[in-house]
């Protein structure tokens, strides 16, 4: 359960945080260029292949187990 | 009666790890080091500082996911390694990275550069499309290459503990 609450804060801390603070001068423009109405596609565009990959290695992960499950018996009443 | 062996965890942490870490070279080497592209060069051209450091951001986004994948590659791994019905073989696991970092070149090639066009691998050519070619063709070799390794080693049968002492 830790890891699984770590990686969620650590997804929060970097999806809240403000963007860029090294440069005062262009800050204002480049957070404007960040966080615009295409933010959530861009994030769920860019996030895609990385889901995916998840995706497939979980499944890998219990492949076994699910195919050992399905190749059961019927389990009688 | 003996327990069948497993060899899929081992080869699920490899895949994770082997996808993640090949998300880390294509960051380092082909963002920052080369800079040959950013996760948004296709659509936002990093010609001018804002527009450089908004496809920094996005660059860090990617990052951020790639790492995520390697820790939970990284979990896989120590859950597998606890098993004994997990044979405990290096072909497999370095096939499986292999097999990882190929799946991710392809994956990433197909829906980043192909169908949605967020960057290309090289983006200072007007002919893109052979880069981008060489990219998925690389990225195949390594498929291949991780398939092959991963059958070398399925008989390898010695679990986990059988290295301890």
């Amino acid at each position: 359960m830790k890891p699984v609450v770590a990686v969620w804060l650590t997804c929060c801390l970097l999806l809240t945080g403000p963007g860029a603070q090294a440069c005062r001068v262009c800050r204002p423009r480049v957070q404007a260029g960040i966080h615009n109405t295409e933010y959530t596609a861009n994030l769920l565009l860019l996030l895609l292949p990385v889901v995916l990959l998840l995706l497939i290695g979980v499944g890998v992960y219990f492949a076994s187990a699910l195919t050992s499950r399905s190749s059961l018996p019927p389990a009688h009443d | 009666m003996t327990e069948p062996l497993h060899r899929t965890p081992l080869i699920a942490a490899g895949l994770l790890l082997g996808a993640g870490l090949g998300g880390f070279v294509d960051g380092i080497v082909l963002h920052q080091i080369l800079q040959w592209h950013n996760m948004l060069s296709n659509q936002l051209p990093p010609d001018n500082l804002v527009a450089a450091k908004v496809n920094m951001y996005w660059d860090g986004i990617f990052h951020a996911g790639v790492w995520v994948l390697t820790v939970i590659g990284l979990r896989v791994l120590w859950a597998a390694s606890r098993r004994a019905d997990v044979p405990w073989s290096g072909r497999t696991l370095v096939g499986s990275l292999l097999l990882g970092w190929g799946l991710f070149n392809v994956v990433e090639g197909i829906i980043d550069h192909t169908l949605l066009g967020l960057h290309h691998v090289y983006e200072y050519t007007d002919a893109k499309m052979p880069w981008d070619m060489a990219f998925l063709a690389f990225g195949v070799l390594l498929l291949l290459a991780g398939w092959g390794l991963i059958r070398a080693g399925r008989h390898d049968a010695a679990p986990r503990a059988a290295y301890a002492a």
